[in-house]
């Protein structure tokens, strides 16, 4: 089971209220860890709710080899599962587009794109990565 | 592939190439809860109400930019108009509360705090009399805080009692801020129709029938429909319309988007997104070259006011298409120092005040950050801000005065402020003079609905 921020939120605050003066840091967290997994839930407070969901990445620059090698291991090491995957080649100029999930990834979104970040620099091409939904409300009605 | 190839590189280009931001999310704080009859205590309750809720909002902010990728760039409150919660304060103790609200933007990281204002269209009371004559004081003595003050209003009529006030106001804020070019004039706003849902800074108050506390977005984007509008060629103005309009689509979904991811993260509701193009000093950001890229010449040849009315049309059918919540002033805003095409034209001696006049009555929101010799008066200022009020309550919309007499400061001269409010020439002023009429005082009175020629 899954909670959003807010269900978090709402437990988070009937533990402080359940503790009353005596609620410190460490006994709310732990009040609260015992309530969701008690639920069946992931305790994983170090993760936004940007970490579910869909990502676009964007990559371009010119062509050489290991590009596509470089960006899939970083993802691969992330644990970011790629579902889509697109490329097309302009004269030298490389763009590939990949659709991937990294809500099975330890690591959060801010984390991927720092990841990315290093691969763009070593390849010396350029990476963004996108939450999907800007893609949706842009191009989709 | 959910997604064309081409639909993703086109966010990509406008995001990283063509300036597309998000100009500002703006957290309205209702401090109506805020009076107590010792000033101490109001402070307090202020301060620690800002902070209680605008305390992440910058982080929070941050956090979305980087999830979908779209910078944002200002982060700004608004607050209730001060002379509403506050109307039994002295001049003295109102410019405590300008240096309580300066701290506060201070201490949460962000560059401005608006709502220093008072709405006064139809009369003043005692307390907003006290909140004018203390605008030169809190301005000069804070960074943060700007002040708007509404004189007219469609229902009301012009308040010339006010704008007398207020250009002297003007006058003495130029005055007391001459090291820094004026600059406290920068950062006050005369309106007529003023709206209360405006997250532009500095004219955005959080009007009496607003929420608690409300998460409102302004849109940006000139750069990307000035490469729209290059890119389309030769086309006739419907199929022009058309090309703005799909632009505008775009940019005021993903500024929805933006506004309710940041409402949302901070747990309150969300209000209205601004639909107003909005220029930066940054180089194609800018509303004057999408009017040269549509075919003239430079900003102030004839054909400027329609070409101007056309685009501001455009914005307003595709982003009332876009998005439920449009609100705000939602026009093009055509400031001279913001804008790099505007300050081009005024100085190449194209574009002259009276032309920006005119152009006003077709877009928001007036005339903004427009630099006058030092030496212009009272009286004159008073008859400005009271033509700019006037074609606002004709045309029922909002018009704004920001007008800055630099002081010490002649014709051709340059004020620079730098950052966002960036740079302006020192415009040629008529100085034939107004004071007969705006001496006279008292009020227009309300205009006419019908026979509307």
């Amino acid at each position: 089971m899954k909670f959003t921020e807010d269900e978090i939120r709402k437990i988070t605050f009937e533990a402080i209220n359940e503790l009353g003066d005596k609620a410190t840091p460490e006994s709310v967290k732990e009040l609260v860890r015992g309530r969701v997994e008690g639920l069946g839930g992931d305790y994983k407070f170090e993760k936004g709710d940007a970490s579910s969901g869909r990502v676009i990445l964007t990559s371009f620059g010119l062509n050489h080899p290991g590009i596509v090698a470089g960006v899939t291991k970083a993802l691969g090491d992330a644990e970011c599962d790629i579902q889509d995957l697109s490329q097309k080649l302009l004269g030298d100029f490389f763009t590939m587009i990949m659709v991937i999930d990294i809500s099975s990834s330890h690591k959060d979104l801010k984390e991927i794109q720092e990841e990315m970040n290093k691969v763009a620099e070593l390849m010396k091409i350029k990476i963004y990565l996108q939450h999907e939904d800007v893609f949706r409300f842009m191009h989709r009605i | 592939m959910p997604y064309e190839f081409e639909e993703i590189l086109e966010t990509i280009r406008m995001t990283e190439i063509e300036h597309f931001d998000i100009r500002t999310v703006t957290m309205g704080i209702s401090l109506r809860d805020c009076h107590d009859r010792n000033i101490e205590v109001t402070k307090q309750k202020i301060y620690e109400k800002i902070l209680r809720y605008g305390g992440q909002h910058v982080k929070l902010a941050k956090e979305v930019e980087a999830q979908y990728g779209i910078s944002i760039a200002n982060k700004r409150i608004s607050v209730t108009p001060i002379s509403i919660p506050f109307d039994a304060c002295s001049m003295d103790e109102f410019i405590e509360i300008a240096k309580i609200l300066d701290l506060a933007a201070e201490e949460i990281g962000i560059d401005y705090i608006a709502g220093y204002s008072a709405l006064v269209q139809k009369g003043m009371t005692n307390g907003e009399r006290e909140l004018i004559k203390s605008i030169p004081y809190a301005l000069s003595q804070t960074k943060r805080v700007c002040s708007s003050v509404n004189i007219g209003s469609t229902k009301a009529g012009i308040n010339m009692d006010a704008i007398n006030l207020m250009s002297e106001a003007i006058k003495l804020t130029a005055e007391l801020t001459r090291e820094k070019d004026s600059i406290g004039c920068a950062k006050l706003v005369v309106f007529a129709n003023a709206v209360e849902d405006n997250p532009f800074v500095a004219g955005a108050f959080h009007g009496v029938t607003e929420p608690e506390i409300v998460l409102n977005v302004g849109i940006s984007g000139p750069g990307v429909v000035l490469e729209a509008i290059k890119e389309a060629g030769q086309v006739d103005l419907q199929q022009l319309s058309e090309v703005i309009k799909k632009t505008i689509f775009k940019i005021t979904r993903a500024g929805e988007l933006i506004g309710r991811k940041v409402a949302e993260k901070n747990g309150i509701p969300f209000g209205i997104v601004d639909i107003s193009l909005a220029p930066t000093p940054a180089e194609g950001d800018s509303i004057a070259d999408i009017l040269k890229a549509m075919g003239l010449e430079d900003v102030g040849a004839p054909g400027t006011t329609a070409a101007l009315a056309m685009l501001n049309d455009s914005v307003k059918k595709a982003g009332l298409m876009a998005s439920s919540s449009v609100g705000g002033m939602s026009g093009a805003f055509i400031p001279v120092s913001e804008d790099m095409g505007m300050i081009r034209a005024v100085q190449a001696g194209n574009l002259s005040l009276e032309k920006l006049e005119a152009m006003t009555a077709v877009c928001s929101v007036g005339l903004d950050m427009i630099a006058v010799p030092g030496d212009t008066s009272a009286a004159t200022i008073a008859g400005i801000i009271a033509d700019e009020a006037a074609i606002g309550i004709i045309n029922d919309k909002t018009t704004a005065v920001r007008i800055i007499p630099a002081f010490g400061k002649k014709v051709g001269d340059m004020v620079d402020y730098g950052g966002l409010l960036g740079k302006a020439p020192v415009m040629e002023v008529r100085t034939i003079s107004s004071a007969g009429f705006v001496g006279r005082g008292g009020r227009i009175p309300a205009p006419m609905r019908s026979l509307t020629n």
